[in-house]
């Protein structure tokens, strides 16, 4: 052939259906649409292969296929003239594919439901232009081609900005801040694992409403959880995830005793993702988090991209771990000396506006409520409650991480707890729905509990 | 056989392709501009670009065998209709202003899924051919439960 299959990634990436003619044994033609064609190799593609349906059973009957894929740059079609090979319902092309169905369907609440049967692979033995569908005379046309995305030039800029941080809230700040300044990316946030097996939280987010820290995605949902649980790099593109969200809410239709996932906190999203890019953040194969980007744009992530997305959140991984190791360093050297309220401190003063918090902390479930909402539950709830019951009990308002790891009622892990973590997600978690209870940085591994006003505790089994 | 609202729904401006098969059963298409329901519901006019039709009138002389797709991004709404060739000839004049009319409903189709019209700039869509199908079976192809039952 003369035109290289590698040359058409671009058509590859589910923006556009594609059109799969199939004709049966007894001489009837079919036409359908097909949601996305997967490159195998220079050789081959993959058809998805989820449904009995007409076009699956043709091929079963007459192995010759005709497939229409566009490129969503150029506006040129091209028409591959294909022949069924084998299915394969295991290795790397069956994962990939079955990898993206997976984290569409999550990211519906309905995880589970579509099953890739296979993933048919089919030698190409033509490629043609489709002399009905010609390139534009612009080379590219698409926004995300005029605006490359990841530039040298941003990787600079989102390094400098992560060079300047002292400290890990301002780190994951920066990068959220950086990725929208340097990069385009108005919407974010990063996931860091939690003290529960196969859970994740939002510790940082970006470009969506106030209080999603603190939502919880296990392994598996959304594209949050699927790269978590696959480690890879996932990226969708609108029409794919459109074409299956239509399937979803059909199914959920016809089975009532479907239901979606409630959360205590909603897991960031903006209404219309056209494209999504969720990166996990590895160092040595540890999960530090996952990065999660989201964009109205169509197309907006690309093939090409993919060396400089692990490249990013290989750095990103690397700079997260490496401030959290700082900061446990840090605080070894500080002299753990916790002081006293001082009738004249600034919290003190700040307490004679008398409110009143009722603070209720559930022991089975490790879950904190504040004035009867649900406030944050874990390993964070457990710290907050032990900083409340001792400011309390005491009067003791600061505190520091040392003594918050050598305390064996919290249960830290002795290697790599994440204690610098858990307490900024608690932080903020506070800002955003109690701003009248804070965690107050007062140097390295020192903190101040500062309440205006008055709490009142309430433990519960 | 089309109703009035299957006819609406192919008549709007939609994404429409029809394949057609050789004497070896292997499979061609082509992408089509517009569709026309007529002698009440049990005929179907497919308008395709000359260009692409070419590739597709042997087997319809030879054959007859047809298989049209409509299909519409917006909300993943899609039918299959199945027929044998009735007659295959230019598009007139006359028909000209509907083909545009349904051409650029298809285009902002595309446009609300984020394909900007000047990625179509270089689409041929005339002059056309016109080939009409005696309407045998309709499937429903919508995503979803019902997809691939047949409907008339």
């Amino acid at each position: 052939m003369t035109v290289t299959l590698e040359s058409l990634a671009t058509c590859f990436q589910g923006l556009l259906p594609s059109q799969l003619f199939t004709c049966s044994s007894d001489g009837i033609p079919n036409a359908a649409y097909l949601s996305h064609v997967e490159y195998v190799d220079s050789e081959h593609v993959a058809l998805s292969f989820q449904f009995f349906n007409k076009s699956r059973r043709n091929i079963a009957e007459n192995p010759h296929a005709l497939v229409f894929v566009l490129d969503p740059d150029t506006g040129q079609g091209w028409s591959l003239r294909l022949k069924y090979v084998r299915s394969e319902t295991a290795g790397p092309v069956f994962d990939r594919m079955a990898l993206r169905i997976e984290a569409i369907a999550s990211y519906c609440g309905l995880k589970g439901i579509f099953k890739l049967r296979a993933a048919d692979i089919y030698r190409v033995a033509s490629v043609e232009a489709l002399p009905e569908a010609n390139a534009c005379d612009c080379a590219r046309v698409t926004e995300s081609k005029l605006d490359p995305v990841f530039t040298v030039k941003a990787l600079q800029d989102l390094s400098a900005r992560i060079q300047q941080a002292h400290c890990l809230e301002t780190l994951v700040d920066s990068i959220l801040e950086g990725l929208e300044e340097s990069f385009g990316f108005r919407n974010s946030y990063i996931l860091v694992p939690t003290d529960q097996e196969g859970v994740l939280v939002t510790m940082a987010t970006r470009g969506y409403a106030v209080g999603s820290v603190g939502a919880e995605v296990r392994h598996g949902e959304g594209i949050g959880g699927m790269v978590a649980e696959a480690r890879k790099p996932i990226r969708i593109s609108g029409l794919l995830r459109g074409m299956l969200y239509a399937l979803a809410m059909h199914k959920a239709e016809s089975e009532p005793q479907l239901t979606r996932l409630t959360r205590q906190i909603p897991v960031p999203g903006i209404p219309n993702p056209e494209s999504q890019l969720g990166v996990p953040l590895l160092v040595r194969g540890e999960l530090v988090g996952v990065l999660c980007l989201e964009s109205e744009v169509p197309y907006r992530f690309h093939e090409e991209d993919k060396a400089s997305i692990e490249l990013l959140g290989g750095y990103l991984a690397i700079a997260i771990q490496n401030m959290q190791w700082q900061e446990r360093t840090a605080e070894s050297a500080a002299e753990p000396e916790p002081a006293r309220v001082d009738a004249a401190s600034p919290a003190a003063l700040r307490a004679c506006t008398r409110t009143q918090h009722n603070v209720v902390y559930y022991a089975g479930d490790e879950c904190i409520l504040v004035d009867g909402e649900y406030l944050i539950r874990g390993l964070p709830a457990k710290i907050l409650w032990r900083l409340l019951s001792t400011r309390d009990a005491t009067g003791r308002e600061e505190f520091t991480n040392r003594e918050l790891r050598l305390d064996k009622s919290l249960n830290l892990p002795e290697w790599k707890d994440n204690l610098e973590s858990r307490l900024l997600l608690l932080r903020r978690r506070l800002d955003q729905k109690c701003p009248s209870v804070r965690l107050a940085p007062r140097s390295r591994g020192r903190f101040a509990l500062e309440i205006d006003g008055s709490v009142a505790l309430n433990l519960q089994p | 056989m089309i109703g009035p609202e299957l006819a609406a729904f192919f008549e709007q401006g939609v994404g429409i392709h029809i394949g057609t098969r050789n004497e070896r059963l292997h499979p061609n298409g082509a992408r089509a501009i517009a569709a026309k329901v007529e002698s009440g519901g049990t005929q179907l006019v497919v308008y395709v670009s000359e260009v692409a039709a070419s590739r597709l009138q042997v087997d319809l002389e030879s054959n007859g065998q047809a298989a049209v797709v409509f299909g519409r991004p917006e909300d993943e709404r899609s039918c299959q209709v199945k027929g044998v060739m009735v007659d295959i000839r230019p598009a007139t004049d006359d028909e000209q202003p509907m083909l545009e009319r349904q051409w650029d409903g298809f285009l902002n189709q595309l446009e609300k899924i984020g394909i900007p019209r000047v990625s179509s700039v270089n689409w041929t869509t005339w002059p056309a051919v016109a080939v009409r199908l005696k309407v045998t079976t309709i499937f429903e192809q919508t995503p979803g439960p019902q997809a691939g039952a047949q409907i008339a």
